[in-house]
């Protein structure tokens, strides 16, 4: 079908600004997604990577150019689903309640809630913290239930705002590779939000680079990686290494020009180790 | 800490019954900080019997140095209580100034939830009405009785006002601040998720606020037994505000004490009960809390 390969969201010199506009948190920002593509947003703090995700959702609605997704202005709904840094579990509901409720907006019975939701916390290895309440599981439980509150709505785009940014190193590989063989199992389309270079290489088919202040887009560069990628770790492959190289490049060169610096040793730890030719 | 510190030292040379001696080494772990905790309390509860005996005895002294105008015997004030129980004046007290308690702090939860979900979700009420509502409330509830009284007279029902005066601004202005001040975050993963407005006032805002308004109606009730007492002071004298009225009328400092006993435990009572309540309702939050 046509449909398929015309781009499932889509930018257009997309623009932003915040406090009566003030702040310009985006500029002139543009890129495709395609259904089923795993797109992600890197660039240090700044650059408005939360910003672009809330617009596709349809949270807010941009000052200049244009969002589309699936061919008209979007509107939060179960076509779009987020997951967010921190898990925003509803404390008072239990785990199964927390999914239930996105399941209720969507308009499924009672009976169908509970076998859905059951279902998702199966597919997330959390069927037996059903009754549980959120604080009595860890960060990265949490987290997880925040991928199968997403995931239960059967998103056409999940959108994802740093969601393992949180979590400590070993739950964050694990989860990652879980998110990698969902994604292969479902195939919706994903904007994936990070700061974490490494991380992007690591998940998407596509990297929007973007550059702080106001936030605009450095560059997009296609990530060509064997697949399955949650089977075979691509990190030791001579394109995986290359590829970080490239995105540390670009991100040197904005420092170069004049980025503050101080904003991305905060975000990348691994820009203080001594580099040949840095600059 | 001291217990970390403590399993090396047990463990033994050879290794050879593990299981065992890492069983026996949590039993005494588990053991050690039993006797710890049971030492305190045991610490804090001889701590207040000693604090209850000197409270008697320093009654006694004062009674003997003073007389019985300053301060009664306590076991005169025993003796008056079990008297004042069992002829029933207590009991008929007790009943008239619960049906006033209870209708007041009734109303005032009811109409102080009522507004301050309104307040608190609609932004441009809120607004409207703050300088009122912060008005009322910083006025003291005594200032109005004048005019309840000749309003609504001197009996039940001019009573209950006071209460509900008393009480209500309290409850509403925490219902209010809890539901304005709902988890943004919560609100935001709501509206995410395509929540209409009505869905997200009931589903996310309201049980986000359910601890403030939890303690709203605390407060609300500590509040609610020092305006019953105060209106049955006041006005016609009844129930428990009245006994004292007329113990201390005739200088009976022995009824009068036995009287602001009842009003201690009511109180100490009614508290305790919205603390479980609160517990028992935010869960989540108390253990958010404890969790350090």
């Amino acid at each position: 079908m046509d449909a398929s390969l015309s781009p499932l969201i889509s930018l257009r010199h997309v623009g932003k600004s915040f406090k009566d506009g003030e702040v310009r948190a985006i500029e002139d920002i543009s890129f495709d997604v395609r259904p089923g593509e795993f797109v992600s947003l890197v660039g240090p703090s700044g650059c408005g990577k939360t910003t672009i995700l809330r617009l596709i959702n349809g949270l807010i609605t941009p000052d200049e150019g244009e969002v589309r997704v699936m061919g008209a202005a979007p509107e939060p709904g179960p076509d779009l689903a987020m997951v967010f840094q921190s898990a925003r579990l509803m404390p008072w509901r239990t785990v199964a309640g927390n999914i239930e409720f996105a399941l209720a907006l969507r308009g499924l019975n009672r009976k169908e809630r509970q076998e859905r939701a059951l279902a998702l916390l199966g597919a997330v290895g959390l069927r037996d913290f059903a009754n549980a309440y959120p604080h009595e599981l860890s960060g990265g439980m949490q987290q997880r239930v925040g991928l199968a509150r997403a995931l239960s709505v059967e998103p056409k785009v999940l959108l994802m705002d740093e969601p393992f940014a949180a979590l400590d190193a070993m739950t964050r590989e694990v989860l990652r590779n879980e998110l990698l063989q969902m994604w292969s199992e479902r195939r919706m389309a994903i904007v994936f939000v990070t700061h974490d270079i490494e991380e992007a290489v690591l998940l998407s088919q596509r990297i929007v680079l973007l550059r702080p202040r106001p936030g605009r887009v450095d560059e997009i560069v296609d990530v060509d990686l064997p697949e399955p990628r949650w089977q075979k770790d691509p990190r030791p492959l001579p394109a995986f290494i290359e590829m970080r190289e490239h995105l540390w490049n670009r991100i040197r060169g904005m420092a170069a020009d004049g980025v503050e610096l101080e904003e991305l040793a905060g975000a990348f730890p691994r820009l203080g180790t001594p580099e040949k030719g840095a600059r | 800490m001291t217990e970390e510190l403590a399993t090396p030292v047990n463990r033994p040379e050879t290794l050879l019954p593990p299981k065992v001696e890492k069983a026996s080494a949590t039993n005494t772990i588990a053991e050690r900080a039993r006797k710890r905790r049971l030492r305190e309390r045991n610490l804090v509860v001889g701590v207040q019997v000693a604090l209850v005996i000197a409270l008697l005895a320093g009654m006694y002294a004062l009674n003997a140095t003073s007389g019985n105008l300053v301060m009664p015997r306590p076991d005169d004030v025993l003796r008056r209580s079990i008297q004042m129980w069992s002829d029933g004046t207590m009991i008929r007290a007790l009943g008239e100034s619960l049906t006033v308690l209870g209708l007041g702090f009734l109303l005032s939860a009811t109409t102080g939830i009522a507004v301050g979900v309104l307040l608190g979700g609609f932004r441009f009420v809120g607004r409207v009405l703050d300088p009122f509502v912060n008005a009322m409330n910083s006025t003291p509830g005594a200032a109005f009785i004048p005019l309840i009284i000749v309003w609504f007279g001197l009996y039940s029902e001019a009573k209950i006002v006071v209460v509900w005066n008393a009480a209500v601004f309290p409850i509403l202005i925490n219902t209010a601040a809890g539901i304005s001040n709902a988890n943004k975050d919560l609100v935001e993963m709501g509206r995410a998720f395509g929540a209409k407005r009505a869905t997200l006032f009931w589903n996310v805002m309201v049980p986000d606020a359910l601890p403030s308004i939890l303690s709203g109606l605390r407060i609300g009730a500590a509040i609610s037994t020092v305006g019953t007492v105060i209106a049955e002071l006041t006005m016609a004298q009844s129930g428990l505000g009245g006994l004292l009225a007329s113990a201390g009328n005739r200088f009976q400092m022995d009824k009068y004490f036995a009287v602001v006993i009842v009003l201690m435990v009511l109180g100490t009572l009614l508290t305790a009960l919205l603390r479980y309540a609160e517990t028992r309702f935010a869960r989540w939050r108390v253990s958010l809390s404890d969790n350090r």
